[in-house]
C-alpha cells in the first residue's frame, strides 16, 4: 500500500468542482466543507478548490467588501479542516501596502503554507479583472508536506511560459484552478471546457508532469462557467473521467511521483527547454 | 451564405434550467410568474422554469385583451396543459380600454399597442409579489437585437433566460423541449392587434435575420462584408437599421455619474449579496 502522505510515493488529490455564490460566503463556505468531508472520506489528502472559490468569481467591485488578509477569521474554518486533508482554495486577498490579488492558498496543517497571486489578469471581452486586483509579483511553487506544486490561476495556464518555468523549478504537478465561463455551441461539452482539456493537455505534455485542474460550475451574474474538471497524468493520459459541465462534482485521482518520474526519464522535454532563446528574445526585445 | 453555427440544445436546455434553478435559490424568492402568449419564447421560457424548479413553482397567467387572437388562449392553455402548470387567466381588455379612454390613445394602434403590453407586465409584477416570485422574462436575442419589444412591457423581467439566445436557437429547443407542433410552428406575433406578425412589422422573419445579427454582431462584419457575403441589400439595411435605432433599449436607463461612486459604473456589486 503507498503512503499517501509520502511526497515520493502516491498522493490521492480530489478536484472539487463547485458552483459558487458571488457574495453568498456562508453558502460557498458550506460547499467547501461538504466537499472537503467528501473528499476526505474518498482518501484524498489534498483538495482542489477552483478560482476564488470563497467568493465566487464575477464580484466587482465587491472585491473591496469581500476581500480576505492572512489572518482573517473568517479562514478558520478552512484551517480547521485543513488538518485532516490539505486544501486549495481561491479568494481575493488584501495586501498589507493596498491592492487586492487574485489568490491561491494553499492550506495544511492548520497554517497557510503556500500564496500563489495570479499572475495575468485577463482585461478584454467578458473579463475585466485588471480592473479590481492588482498581479502578482512572482512565480514560484508551492510546498507542503505532500510536494511541490505549481500553482496556476485560470489565465496563468493560458501563458505557457508560466508551466515552462515552474517545470525547471521541478514541480511535481500542476494545480490549474479555473473559474472558466463558457458559451455553448453545437459540441457536447461547453465549447470553452473544450479549450480548457487542450490546455491542460498541452501543460501535462509540454512539462511531463500531471495536471490536476479544477474548474468551477454553475451561474454567476448571468454567465454559465463550464465545469468538466479533470486530471492528466505526465504524458496527458485521463487519471479520472472528466467532471461533467454543469453539475457540481468531485474527481478523485492518484499523482503518482514515480510514474511521472519514470516519464521525465523517457521523454525528458523539459530538461531540453532552450532558455538561450528566451534570453536572447527578451534581449532582441531591449535593443 | 453564412449560416447561424447550431447549437446542442440539449446541453443549452439543461444549461437554462440550472441558471434559472440558481437564480431563484439566489434571490431567496420562491417561484416564477410567467405570462403565457401562446406563443413560442414564453412556451420555452416556462418549460424551461417548470424543469428547473418544479412546476408547483411555476405560475402561468394567460392576458388575453380584446384584440388578442382567441387562438393565443388556446395555445396557452396547450402549452400549460403540456408542462402541467395551472393557468391563469386575467382579461385585461376592460382595464386597457378604460386607461386607453383616460390617455386618449384608443385609435393609435402603436400606442395602444404599448399599453397593453406594459399592462401585462403590471399583471406580472403584481401576481409575483405574494408568491413571492420572479418575473420570468420570455424576450430573446434577436428581437432585443432589433429592439423589437416595449420598454417596461414584455422587455421587463427579473431574469431572461432566452435574452443570449438567437430566435433560431428558441424553436430548436421548443423542438427538443417536446412543446405542441402548432406552437412550434406558428408565426411569431406580439399579438397586440389583429393579425400582427414579427415578420410583418421587421420585413424579414428570424431564421432570415439571425444569420445578419449573428455576422455583424458577433463577428463584427460590416455593411460591405454582408454584401460581399451575398445578404440582400434590403435585408442587411434593414436588420442595421434596427440594430442602431432601438439600441437604447439594451441598457434603457442612464444614471447621470456625478460623484466617484456611482452605481453600476464606480460600483458594480453582486446582485444576491448574503442577507
Amino acid at each position: 500500500m503507498p503512503n499517501a502522505a509520502s511526497p515520493r510515493g502516491e498522493l490521492v488529490v480530489a478536484l472539487a468542482q463547485i458552483a459558487t455564490c458571488p457574495g453568498q460566503l456562508r453558502h460557498n463556505l458550506d460547499r467547501h466543507l461538504e466537499m472537503a468531508s467528501q473528499a476526505r472520506r474518498a482518501g484524498a489528502r489534498l483538495v482542489v478548490f477552483p478560482e476564488l472559490s470563497l467568493t465566487g468569481y464575477l464580484l466587482a467591485h465587491g472585491v473591496l467588501e469581500l476581500a480576505f488578509g492572512l489572518d482573517d477569521p473568517r479562514l478558520a474554518p478552512l484551517l480547521d479542516a485543513s488538518r485532516e486533508t490539505a486544501l486549495l482554495v481561491g479568494l481575493p486577498l488584501r495586501e498589507p501596502d493596498g491592492g487586492i490579488s487574485n489568490a491561491a492558498l494553499l492550506l495544511e496543517a492548520g497554517e497557510v503554507r503556500g500564496v500563489h497571486r495570479k499572475l495575468y489578469l485577463p482585461t478584454y471581452g467578458m473579463f475585466d479583472e485588471g480592473r479590481y486586483f492588482v498581479p502578482g509579483p512572482r512565480l514560484a511553487p508551492l510546498e507542503c508536506s505532500l510536494g511541490r506544486f505549481g500553482v496556476l490561476i485560470c489565465e496563468d495556464s493560458w501563458h505557457l511560459s508560466c508551466a515552462a518555468i515552474l517545470a525547471q523549478d521541478g514541480v511535481d504537478a500542476f494545480l490549474v484552478v479555473a473559474g472558466g465561463p463558457t458559451e455553448l455551441d453545437d459540441g457536447a461539452e461547453p465549447a470553452g471546457s473544450r479549450r480548457w482539456h487542450w490546455i491542460v493537455g498541452a501543460t501535462a505534455v509540454t512539462t511531463v508532469r500531471p495536471v490536476f485542474f479544477a474548474n468551477r460550475c454553475g451561474w454567476e451574474e448571468g454567465v454559465l462557467f463550464g465545469g468538466c474538471s479533470w486530471a492528466v497524468d505526465a504524458r496527458g493520459g485521463s487519471l479520472a473521467p472528466p467532471a461533467p459541465a454543469l453539475e457540481e462534482a468531485l474527481v478523485v485521482a492518484t499523482l503518482s511521483h514515480a510514474a511521472a518520474a519514470r516519464a521525465r526519464t523517457l521523454i525528458p522535454i523539459p530538461y531540453a527547454e532552450r532558455f538561450d532563446l528566451w534570453r536572447s528574445a527578451l534581449d532582441h526585445e531591449r535593443d | 451564405m453564412i449560416e447561424l453555427p447550431p447549437v446542442e440544445p440539449g446541453l443549452l436546455a439543461t444549461a437554462l434550467e440550472r441558471f434559472l434553478a440558481e437564480e431563484l435559490r439566489a434571490s431567496g424568492m420562491t417561484g416564477y410568474v410567467v405570462g403565457l402568449s401562446g406563443g413560442i419564447d414564453s412556451a420555452v421560457s416556462a418549460a424551461l422554469a417548470t424543469a428547473a424548479v418544479g412546476r408547483e413553482r411555476v405560475t402561468a397567467v394567460a392576458l388575453p385583451s380584446s384584440t388578442s387572437n382567441p387562438e393565443s388562449l388556446r395555445d396557452a392553455r396547450s402549452v400549460a396543459a403540456a408542462l402541467g402548470i395551472a393557468l391563469e387567466v386575467v382579461e385585461i381588455g376592460a382595464p386597457a380600454e378604460a386607461l386607453a379612454g383616460v390617455l386618449g390613445c384608443r385609435d393609435d394602434r402603436l400606442r395602444f399597442g404599448n399599453l397593453l403590453a406594459r399592462l401585462r407586465m403590471v399583471a406580472l409584477y403584481d401576481h409575483a409579489r405574494p408568491v413571492p416570485a420572479l418575473v420570468l422574462g420570455t424576450s430573446n436575442k434577436s428581437e432585443i437585437l432589433l429592439g423589437y419589444s416595449t420598454l417596461f412591457g414584455d422587455a421587463a423581467a427579473s431574469v431572461q433566460p432566452l435574452g443570449d439566445v438567437w430566435k433560431t436557437h428558441v424553436f430548436a429547443l421548443g423542438r427538443h423541449l417536446g412543446l405542441p407542433a402548432a406552437v412550434v410552428a406558428k408565426p411569431p406575433s406580439a399579438d397586440l392587434w389583429p393579425g400582427q406578425t414579427d415578420a410583418g412589422e421587421l420585413g424579414f422573419d428570424y431564421p432570415t435575420v439571425d444569420p445578419v445579427l449573428f455576422c455583424h454582431h458577433e463577428r463584427g462584419m460590416g455593411r460591405a462584408e454582408l454584401l460581399a457575403a451575398g445578404f440582400p441589400a434590403a435585408l442587411v439595411d434593414g436588420a442595421l437599421a434596427a440594430y442602431r435605432r432601438n439600441r437604447f433599449k439594451w441598457r434603457p436607463i442612464v444614471v447621470a455619474r456625478t460623484s466617484a461612486s456611482c452605481i453600476n459604473i464606480d460600483r458594480i456589486l453582486p446582485r444576491n449579496p448574503e442577507r
